[in-house]
């Protein structure tokens, strides 16, 4: 077996391994608690390795997909011909930064979920198949399974905040399902419209592009069909106005839920704009971007505006996701090289950013049972660490140069002003507003005099610091070392059809 | 010969009288005797048609002692069932049967 | 070590932070001396670049330094340093200032909290601003410039146990940002008009016409927003006397020497291509103008001395971009030179005030204290003196270059607005000087419990004191030839061609004349703490006095518009989001598929004689279709 052969194995394990330990979890008892942590914890490490060879071992000057395997599945069939359906697996530049994140927030996800207590067995269990969905999507370069692992990804999300959220969680989880899902009808529609245009009988992606790129899809087929993509992938990316169910779902989200979710399934609906979207129908991506560009403006300053007036701080969190998926999702509009890298370093930048905020409001919402701004004040006295690492997020956050925000968010300013001035003006504006509202926060809960009721709050337990670390580390990465993030991201963007550089 | 409209307009009106009766009729015998109306005009409609124009294969004569068959069966059954019905209601009334609704 | 190493200037106490924020709580002494060891590095390091610098002789000038560090799109970024005149008075005030600030923290800051973290930001800010004045590319000095706003707001905020030091810290990181917002607009259209970050490029590029009029005076004017937020110019500055929340010689390095005039080195760095843009130039020196004067009459009524100075600050950072608004760049870093001596001075007396009076920093409470603090009382004065411009204290020169530059340049509306804010700059200075020092002591408990700060404080007090005498005079050829430069300063720094200077008695006579009416005006009024004649004319005018005192509305005006704008605008959309698209949009579709199905059901009727005439319509409707559609 040649090397590049063995690095898809590689993709294979990853993939293959968190529904390994689900399955295996299945038959720990549900009493043995310790077990089930230890187990997952291992998994959890396994797969951060996994996720950082995977980025590391993509060679930045190679070919844009590399550790390819495929195993083919449905052939000849009924309208499937040669390739029909396939189990053909693969990375490009994005797809092995986001495994990386992939990896980084699942651990810290998983040391978070540690003093879970309530039928943990059965949390981990729909956990790790959530994962395995989430590796697969961004994997596969086949639409059928594309399709298959993105509702394995969406669907365990009903019953993990269905059973262990918090405030009105059965409302949060049925409405995020039932958008999600309804999303997804959206790209199916785009799948059987695309794979049936084709008339290759093939679900296959890069066969799909090639044939993309020699023109079967017409340019009002692809006119018609992109919107079923952006508006289904949109959904799960907090596309504005279909965003709602993101402040709801993470305020009833369980913490490590709410980390996995808005760290890195929200950059999935990103992921399938770019991989549905813009590679198999770049002429409807070039027709619809301006349109995704008025919304994503709108729901970056919408998001930023919002957050500030909020009191609980989930919601400020949330709002501001939606405002930060709109900074990537103007980065994808306008469609050249500086933009679309800076889209997704956001992705990256912003996934590792939220799962340290919710980290850190979990820990302390569950000391203090409260998530309302305005009953706390002057907490910095008692949970120091806490606070360094909250402000090291909210920095981020802003877009302080040496953290990962600056970095994706000036490549995304840049790429703007090349193309629609006035919007990267009103990004940059909206990037200034997250200055407020994060400041705001900070005043109010972190700083000025401590209230009596918080003098005994304990501050972040040694799990909870080595999870809050790692995602520290990652985000000083991206905030001081642009280089290998956007060598590898650079020819994979270019290659992309339809983009200027 | 009778002119075969004769035939088909009295397995009609016969018909007609039993689909009236099964819309309107509140006891359910009644209704299952309106079935066996609708049952017997349809018989009568096949016998017409076979005798007229299929002599020799008689197929709708053939048809009508199927239908008697399966008449037999399908009041049994039902017969049966409104049995059950009333000792568990102590009513045949069709409108009274109504529990199986939103 | 030489010119072309000049970052290690900044990296010296870039290190020396992490080591402190590390470690800094458990070593000995909170780590203060290791504070004090780094700024004295750089202190002699500068010198040591200096001299380098200095021995490569003019042709060298600008020197650079450059590696690659990324590649954005097809562009090449590269990160380096750039080394010319400009920075060479930067880094002498920086690097002075910074030891200075550093050892009389040591005697301030005694026994606060957090001491170790104190010292640990004052390094960060240091090596923050060093990097700031040495990048070559706008792009560096876009991170440098975020990164001081950073290392400022934590200063600010280092009470933050008190929610008014909270506040500040908070409006001065928003206020700025809301600049910064226009800087970083600025710095990509001139990226995109030049294609490079690099600041030397963009000035070659520039003048060589590759910007159209237009586009590069509105690009310019996003830059100097962010010269305005950081340098406080109005209608920016509502942030700079509320950062007085933070510790006194925070004050003293941050928001008089160095941070604040973070904006005057960028309009400097960048004047040569001000200069091509039609009308820029006129724009910098309206907002001067405008500032110098406004917060000139603000100060009149402040009586918490750090706000005095404050307020003093903004005027004379205004003084500074109306030099450089006639395009003498020389004039305007020879103020900024000047003018950190003796502002810092200023900064750490009123800190030697506070802590030798137990913590009490209003005029209302002070007063007399000349004898009780005979050495600061005296560096006071020395400070006061330069900053009102008494010949030939420092001040009195850079402020004479000014007038001079205006009359020269500008034309005469100009110079009468600037020398009257010369003469209220010495107005309010004297009545500062008047009220804390001479004069009855307003209140007899604070005044006996008085003191002489030790000589920790007193020394470096004395230093910028000496400073404040001589530093005028390295703008005399002569003086500049003796100690190794070119010339003098307008001979060293300069746009486009050296001017020796020359004393021109007439305007010597002119200013000290200002100075006088300045002096004396304030005299007259509150000598002897009398303030009748003060109160009689508040009481004269009392909606004047109120709007300055109220600082003409600006704090009033910003909070109403944030309260009802921006938060207003905030729960409107919040509201929108709940009740719009979440209540009526997605909530409401759900309703709607429930309702359906709550009018539906009704079929459900379980009626059998229903499912039957259901039946029979059912058959005769398709019976009919069926005959329509064969026909």
């Amino acid at each position: 077996m040649g090397f590049d052969e063995a690095q898809g194995y590689v993709l294979l394990t990853t993939l293959a391994l968190p529904l390994v330990v689900a399955a295996t979890l299945l038959f720990v008892p549900g009493s043995q608690k310790m077990a089930v942590r230890y187990l997952s914890a291992i998994n959890a490490s396994l797969l951060l390795g996994l996720s950082i060879y995977v980025f590391l071992a993509y060679q930045a000057g190679g070919d844009p997909i590399q550790m390819e395997l495929r195993w083919a599945w449905i052939e000849n069939v009924g309208f499937l011909q040669e390739n029909g359906i396939s189990l053909h697996l693969g990375v490009d530049g994005i797809s092995a930064l986001m495994t990386l994140l992939t990896g980084i927030v699942a651990f810290a996800g998983t040391l978070v979920a540690w003093k879970l207590e309530y039928r943990t067995k059965d949390f981990f269990i729909l956990m790790w198949i959530l994962i395995a969905g989430v590796y697969g999507t961004f994997f596969a370069l086949d639409l059928f399974f594309f399709f298959f692992f993105y509702e394995l990804a969406v669907v365990p999300l009903y019953l993990l905040i269905g059973i262990w959220g918090s405030t009105r969680k059965e409302y949060g989880a049925m409405k995020l399902t039932l958008m999600l899902v309804g999303g997804s009808v959206g790209i199916w529609i785009g799948i059987f419209a695309v794979v049936h245009e084709a008339g290759l009988g093939t679900f296959d992606l890069p066969t799909l592009w090639a044939a993309g790129e020699s023109g079967v899809f017409s340019p009002n087929f692809q006119k018609a069909i992109f919107p079923f993509f952006a508006i289904g992938c949109g959904v799960l990316a907090g596309l504005w106005p279909l965003h709602t169910w993101s402040p709801d779902g993470h305020m009833s989200a369980p913490t490590s839920v709410s980390m996995v979710h808005a760290g890195v399934l929200m950059k999935l609906g990103a992921f399938g704009i770019i991989r549905l979207g813009i590679q198999i129908l770049p002429d409807g991506a070039e027709f619809w971007m301006p349109a995704l560009l008025v919304l994503g403006t709108v729901g970056a300053l919408y998001g930023a505006i919002a957050a500030l007036t909020q009191r609980d701080f989930k919601l400020i969190s949330g709002y501001s996701s939606v405002s930060h998926m709109g900074f990537v999702l103007i980065g994808l509009a306008t469609l050249n090289e500086i933009g679309m890298t800076g889209a997704v370093l956001q992705m990256f930048s912003h996934g590792v950013m939220t799962a340290l905020v919710f980290l850190l409001i979990g820990a302390l919402y569950d000391q203090a049972h409260t998530r309302d701004l305005s009953d706390f004040g002057g907490i910095a006295k008692v949970m120091p660490l806490w606070v360094v690492a909250y402000v090291v997020a909210g920095l981020a956050n802003v877009g302080l140069p040496g953290l990962s925000g600056f970095t994706a968010e000036f490549h995304i300013f840049v790429g703007a002003f090349r193309t629609y001035p006035i919007f990267g003006g009103l990004a940059i504006l909206a990037a200034a507003i997250a200055a407020a509202y994060m400041l705001r926060m900070f005043g109010v809960v972190f700083f000025g005099p401590l209230k009596p009721r918080w003098r005994d709050l304990k501050d972040i337990s040694p799990i909870e610091a080595i999870a809050a670390s790692l995602l520290i580390v990652s985000m000083l990465a991206m905030g001081l070392w642009w280089a290998p993030f956007t060598d590898r991201l650079a020819p994979t963007i270019l290659n992309l059809p339809g983009v200027t550089s | 010969m009778v002119p075969l409209e004769n035939y088909l307009v009295l397995s009609g009106i016969i018909f007609s009288l039993g689909v009236y009766g099964v819309l309107a009729r509140r006891n359910a015998v009644l209704v299952l005797m309106s079935i066996e109306l609708m049952l017997n005009a349809v018989s009568l409609n096949f016998v017409a048609f076979a005798a007229y124009l299929d002599p020799d294969l008689i197929t709708g004569v053939i048809v009508a002692i199927f239908v008697i068959a399966v008449a037999a069966a399908e009041v049994g059954l039902a017969l049966a069932i409104v049995i059950r019905l009333f000792r568990n209601r102590s009513t045949a009334n069709v409108d009274e049967a109504a529990t199986l609704r939103w | 070590m030489g010119a072309e190493e000049a970052w290690i200037l900044a990296a010296v106490p870039a290190i020396t932070f992490l080591v402190l924020a590390a470690t800094g709580r458990y070593l000995p002494r909170q780590g203060d001396f290791i504070g004090i060891l780094a700024a004295g590095a750089i202190f002699v390091l500068f010198f040591v670049v200096l001299a380098d610098f200095l021995d490569l002789g003019e042709a060298a000038w600008p020197i650079v330094n450059n590696i690659a560090w990324t590649e954005i799109g097809e562009f090449e970024l590269r990160m380096g340093i750039l080394v010319d005149p400009i920075t060479i008075v930067m880094l002498a005030v920086i690097t002075t200032v910074a030891f200075m600030v550093n050892v009389f923290s040591v005697g301030y800051m005694k026994g606060e909290p957090r001491y170790w973290w104190y010292f640990a930001m004052l390094q960060l800010f240091v090596a923050s601003m060093l990097l700031l004045v040495v990048a070559d590319n706008l792009l560096l000095l876009y991170i440098s410039w975020e990164l001081v706003g950073l290392s400022s707001f934590v200063l600010i905020g280092h009470y933050w146990e008190r929610r008014s030091a909270v506040e500040a810290a908070k409006k001065a990181f928003i206020t700025t940002r809301v600049g910064d917002v226009g800087l970083l607009i600025g710095i990509i259209l001139l990226w995109e008009a030049t294609g490079t970050f690099n600041i030397l490029e963009i000035i070659e590029a520039v003048e060589a016409g590759a910007v159209g009029e237009v586009r590069l005076f509105v690009t310019m004017m996003f830059i100097f927003l962010g010269a305005m937020g950081k340098s406080a110019q109005v209608p920016f500055h509502v942030w700079l006397p509320d950062a007085m929340e933070g510790p006194t010689p925070v004050s003293a390095l941050i928001h008089a020497a160095t941070m604040v005039v973070a904006g005057v080195y960028l309009v400097a760095r960048l004047l040569p291509v001000f200069e091509v843009a039609e009308g820029a130039l006129l724009v910098v020196t309206f907002v001067g103008l405008i500032t110098a004067l406004f917060s000139g009459v603000v100060a009149f009524a402040q009586t918490d001395i750090k706000k005095v100075l404050a307020y003093s600050t903004i005027s004379q950072l205004g003084f500074m971009f109306v030099a450089l608004g006639t395009g003498l760049v020389g004039v305007g870093m020879f103020h900024l030179f000047t003018h950190a001596f003796f502002k810092a001075l200023l900064f750490l007396g009123a800190g030697s005030v506070i802590i030798g009076s137990h913590h009490h920093q209003e005029m209302g409470q002070l007063g007399g204290l000349w004898r009780k603090m005979p050495i600061t009382a005296m560096t006071f004065l020395i400070g006061s003196l330069a900053l009102a411009g008494l010949f030939p204290l420092a001040g009195f020169w850079s402020k004479d270059e000014i007038l001079h530059a205006v009359d020269s340049h500008r034309g005469a509306w100009a110079y009468v607005l600037i020398s009257v804010a010369a003469i209220m700059t010495a107005f309010y200075t004297t009545r500062l000087f008047i009220r804390t020092f001479l004069g009855q002591p307003q209140d007899a408990e604070i005044h006996s419990h008085t003191r002489e700060t030790g000589p920790i404080m007193t020394l470096p007090l004395v230093f910028l004191a000496i400073l404040s005498i001589i530093a005028g005079l390295v703008v005399f050829n002569g003086v500049g030839d003796a100690i190794g430069f070119p010339g003098g300063f307008p001979e060293f720094v300069f746009l486009h061609e050296p001017e020796r200077f020359h004393v021109d008695w007439g305007l010597v006579g002119f200013s000290s004349a200002l100075f006088v009416i300045g002096t004396f005006g304030a005299a007259w009024i509150y000598w002897r703490g009398r303030l009748d004649r003060a109160t009689a004319a508040a009481r004269w005018q009392p909606q004047l006095s109120e709007m300055v005192q109220r600082k003409f509305y600006f704090d009033d005006l910003y909070q109403f518009a944030i309260d009802r704008g921006v938060l207003g605008l905030s729960y409107l959309v919040s509201w929108f989001d709940r009740f719009a698209v979440n209540d009526t949009g997605v909530d409401g579709s759900a309703n709607m598929t429930r309702y359906a199905g709550f009018v539906l059901k009704h079929v459900q009727t379980g009626r059998v004689p229903n499912y039957a005439m259901a039946i029979a319509v059912g058959v005769v409707a398709l019976t009919l279709i069926t005959l329509a559609v064969r026909n």
